[in-house]
């Protein structure tokens, strides 16, 4: 279980914070889709859950240790997978080797396996052709199945993701939300998917809106 | 170990970046070891030059001592007595390990009995001579000089070319305690005398003795503005330096003598040896390495611009480089981002930078290696040439005119005053011969200049990603999230 405890975070000198006291928890087999307006700090704060970023005040635990004793980097490679909207794998190499990059990177032990990634790829809609393509000769939609499988594949549990579908057609969005459900009720992961999009946001487990410098839950 | 498969597999999709840098990389290493080259090439001929230069340390009568004992002399004829030094002390000291070969000079004159001296238009043979080894243990002079050495192919005469050997043999070493001669051609066709035959000369004491001499060389002397009158060079007969000193009656002990060193370096130390051995205050022991300090000094100009040049493209290449690295990580933040957000530690992204730049290295190495002696052989001969030009004329207005005397040739004017033209030097030639083996500096790569390219190239490199980290390090994990 993830647990956002009294969370405070303000940019520049004085200004006003963005937000005040955030307690929140996510735990595993749910997908969590939190909504706000433009620059109500929805990345800022899955920068702090992705230990990419630390508040001005609070604490985050993953199941009961705090984050900063588990340590940023160590965080980021053993316990949470990032998709990003767009770059999120390495354009000079294949489908294949992103894969077995994050796994070799992460010390997964599916490290080398080629057979295991590109049937889990295969899974996606990716067949072994594509697969060992440059990622740059895939769609957008393909490169953002690709970013899911290597979350999927990596030990962490924890899954963020800022905006996956915002490049995408409704088609292959609905792709991508249902892979992000796969990965949460099959795979027992925590998913936690910032998004524009409310038909997205509906799909959620546990739905949060962040509006008025407050994060509510529904 | 996933960065250098990371940094294989961008080098490859990059190819077209990858080649550039790849030639960005080798002009640097090209310049890098040219200067590597001519640095090896000019401290290799500095060594040889050390070695070779022919410096020189002379054992004469110390003149000033030898005049004021002649003032001093109570006799009635006051004569001008060289003093001598036994054979085995300069035996001694020629036994260093830092001398190369010794030539003994000892004089005496006669006069022809046999045959007929060589007369000169404007003098008489009955002038006293003063010529080359002027020393002489008599003050009366004869009309042939001996000039008895230990070898004549060691002799300044013969080894710069005014004298030359043109039938039978040379005087070496073997010779000691004979009477085997080496004449003059005119001396030899004006007489009708050949290899193999005997001479006779009588010595100038009052009770003239005869002495035959056997012929087992003829030279030929270059009749130039040097010869004194009364004292024609064809008049002077080569023989092993025991005769004159039989003649004089200072058996076993000559009165001057050359050391050739083995290394110029050597130089100061190997005198005070000598000084040592010699232990005779008649005698000054004075060193002349001045074609050992003329042949240095380009050398060294050519070994410190070499070295500028090495410093200069170092610091050069790794600016450039650094720079363009800086400037391509901004656009691989995002790639980075990726890394990172994958828990990827930054020490292993500069780790993969620093892979891909190693493997460039090795190919541009390759490249360098194939270019370089080229270059550095033509930048270094040109660099050589305009050396030797500028030290030439140097000399030319220091170290002033030339005395005119045979043995005096390339010796600073101030350096001749304590010694006796008699004290044979091998200065003039070796240092010419030096010239001509200098006029191409070897520009060979050696393994240790190959590992001298290396370890500057992985400076270079280092340094170039060391000022990328700064950038890579102060990256914010968070910025890669928001991005365009
Ligand atoms: N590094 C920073 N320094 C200063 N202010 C920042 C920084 N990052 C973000 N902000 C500000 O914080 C606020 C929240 O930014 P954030 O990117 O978290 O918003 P967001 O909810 O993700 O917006 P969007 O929906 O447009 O992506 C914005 O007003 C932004 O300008
Ligand atoms: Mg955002």
């Amino acid at each position: 279980m993830l647990t956002v405890k009294n969370l405070t975070h303000w940019y520049g000198k004085s200004g006003k914070p963005l937000y005040e006291n955030v307690n929140l928890s996510f735990t595993a087999d749910k997908v969590y889709t939190i909504v706000g307006a433009s620059g109500s700090g929805k990345t800022t704060f899955l920068a702090f859950i992705a230990g990419l970023d630390k508040p001005q005040a609070g604490e985050i635990f993953l199941d009961g240790e705090n984050i900063e004793k588990i340590g940023a980097t160590n965080y980021r490679k053993h316990k949470v997978a990032i998709v990003f909207q767009q770059y999120n794998l390495l354009m000079y190499m294949s489908a294949l080797d992103n894969v077995l990059t994050a796994l070799a990177v992460t010390a997964s032990q599916h490290k080398n396996d080629k057979q295991y990634v590109l049937d889990a790829l295969k899974g996606v809609g990716i067949e072994e052709a594509d697969a060992k393509k440059n990622v740059q000769q895939l769609s957008g939609g393909q490169q953002q199945r690709v970013a899911i499988i290597r979350a999927m594949l990596v030990d962490a549990n924890i899954v963020i993701a800022d905006e996956p579908t915002g490049n995408l057609d409704d088609e292959n969005s609905a792709m991508i939300v249902k892979l992000f459900q796969d990965l949460a009720h099959k795979h027992h992961k925590t998913v936690i998917i910032v998004t524009h999009d409310t038909k997205i946001a509906q799909k959620g487990d546990v739905q949060i809106k962040l509006a008025e410098r407050q994060f509510m839950v529904s | 170990m996933n960065y250098l498969k990371r940094s294989r597999l961008y080098l490859v999709h990059k190819k077209g970046q990858s080649l550039l840098m790849l030639l960005i990389m080798s002009a640097i290493l090209v310049f890098v070891l040219s200067g590597i080259i001519i640095q090896n090439a000019a401290i290799t001929a500095t060594n040889n030059v050390t070695k070779s230069a022919g410096t020189t340390i002379s054992v004469a009568a110390n003149r000033d001592k030898m005049f004021s004992q002649m003032r001093s002399s109570t006799a009635k004829t006051k004569t001008l007595t060289t003093p001598t030094v036994a054979n085995t002390k300069i035996k001694k000291a020629g036994s260093l390990s830092t001398v190369a070969y010794y030539n003994i000079t000892n004089t005496a004159s006669v006069n022809a009995s046999s045959f007929d001296a060589v007369s000169t238009t404007t003098g008489t043979s009955s002038m006293p001579s003063g010529g080359p080894g002027g020393g002489g243990t008599t003050a009366s002079s004869g009309d042939i000089t001996i000039n008895g050495v230990s070898s004549t192919a060691h002799t300044t005469a013969f080894t710069s070319n005014q004298a030359k050997l043109v039938s039978g043999r040379n005087i070496t070493a073997s010779d000691a305690n004979t009477k085997n001669v080496v004449i003059e051609k005119e001396l030899a066709t004006d007489n009708s005398v050949k290899v193999g035959d005997t001479i006779t000369v009588k010595t100038t004491a009052s009770s003239a003795k005869k002495i035959k001499l056997k012929v087992v060389g003829i030279y030929k002397a270059k009749t130039s503005s040097t010869s004194m009158p009364g004292n024609d060079p064809s008049n002077t007969i080569y023989t092993s330096y025991t005769l004159p000193a039989s003649i004089s009656g200072t058996v076993g002990k000559s009165s001057s003598v050359t050391y050739t060193l083995e290394n110029s370096a050597k130089e100061k130390a190997t005198t005070k040896q000598i000084k040592q051995i010699i232990a005779n205050s008649s005698f000054s022991v004075s060193s002349d390495d001045a074609s050992y300090q003329q042949l240095l000094q380009p050398m060294k100009n050519v070994q410190a611009f070499a070295k500028k040049i090495v410093w200069l493209v170092a610091i050069a290449g790794t600016i450039i480089l650094g720079l363009i690295i800086i400037l391509s990580v901004r656009n691989r933040q995002r790639e980075i981002g990726v890394l990172v957000s994958l828990g990827e530690s930054k020490l292993h992204i500069i780790g993969q930078l620093f892979a891909e730049l190693f493997t460039i290295l090795i190919g541009a190495m390759v490249v360098a290696l194939l270019l370089g002696s080229f270059v550095g052989n033509k930048v270094g001969n040109q660099l050589l040439a305009q050396q030797q030009t500028t030290s030439v004329s140097n000399t030319g207005s220091t170290s002033g005119a030339p005395t005119g005397t045979p043995g005096g040739g390339n010796m600073p004017a101030g350096k001749t005053g304590g010694t006796l033209r008699g004290g044979m030097t091998n200065q003039a030639t070796t240092s010419a011969a030096n010239k001509k083996a200098l006029k191409t500096l070897n520009t060979s790569i050696t393994p240790s200049s190959v590992i001298k390219l290396g370890g500057m190239g992985l400076v270079i490199i280092a340094l170039a990603v060391c000022l990328a980290a700064v950038s890579i390090l102060r990256l914010r994990p968070k910025d890669i999230l928001i991005g365009e």
